[in-house]
């Protein structure tokens, strides 16, 4: 008998993502909530740093590009923290990052306010005051 | 075992280690039961990404005060 050399895992796997979601209240949005990061780096493997960062996708992401202080704060992040996604779902809009290991898996003061600031652009979108 | 190794642990779950996590850096959370909140009934993902995982497990939510996001959930991927 010969080893299956391609083996599919299965069950849960020690990857988590927390999804920090903006409420909308049942209204359903689609392309225009929908963009990803694209970072300009310097450095190879573990002195990876981020050296740009772009926004790519619907309206949201004009927002976003738009944001120099957002822009900045991004800049100080890992390389891994840096990848964001934001993805519209039927009950509130999704920003979240890459998977983590349960050791990575964890939030700094500066990613929450990453996180909190690209919420703040989401909200004024769906128009309603940013806090 | 090393002898700064406590001998009882107490077991949490992930989104409240999650929260503990947010409170430590200043940020108001609060733990929901799992099951209760509208975003754990839906869809996860808008699947319009291609790294869109096909199986995930929900550990529940993070309700956040005084800030532009509304909750947290715990996903886990397969």
């Amino acid at each position: 008998m010969s080893e299956d050399l391609n083996s599919q895992p299965w069950g849960a796997q020690d990857r988590f993502q927390a999804h920090f979601i903006v409420k909308t209240g049942g209204q359903i949005f689609d392309a225009e909530f929908l963009a990803k990061t694209k970072l300009k780096t310097k450095g190879h493997f573990a002195t990876k740093k981020v050296a740009g960062v772009v926004w790519v996708g619907g309206n949201i992401g004009e927002t976003l590009n738009s944001d120099s202080d957002l822009t900045n704060m991004m800049v100080k992040l890992p390389y891994k923290d840096a990848q964001i996604w934001i993805e519209p779902t039927r009950n509130g809009i999704r920003i979240h990052g890459s998977w983590k290991s349960s050791y990575e898996f964890g939030i700094s003061k500066e990613l929450f306010a990453v996180y909190d600031k690209v919420a703040s652009h989401v909200k004024r979108a769906l128009g309603s005051p940013p806090v | 075992m090393h002898d700064s190794e406590p001998d009882t642990f107490t077991q949490i779950s992930k989104r409240e280690e999650f929260c503990g996590l947010l409170e430590k850096i200043g940020v108001q959370a609060e733990v929901k039961q799992i099951d209760t909140d509208e975003v754990e009934k839906g869809d996860y993902y808008s699947k319009h990404f291609t790294n869109t995982p096909a199986m995930v497990t929900n550990h529940g939510c993070v309700k956040l005060r005084g800030s532009n996001i509304d909750i947290v959930q715990i996903i886990q991927k397969g």
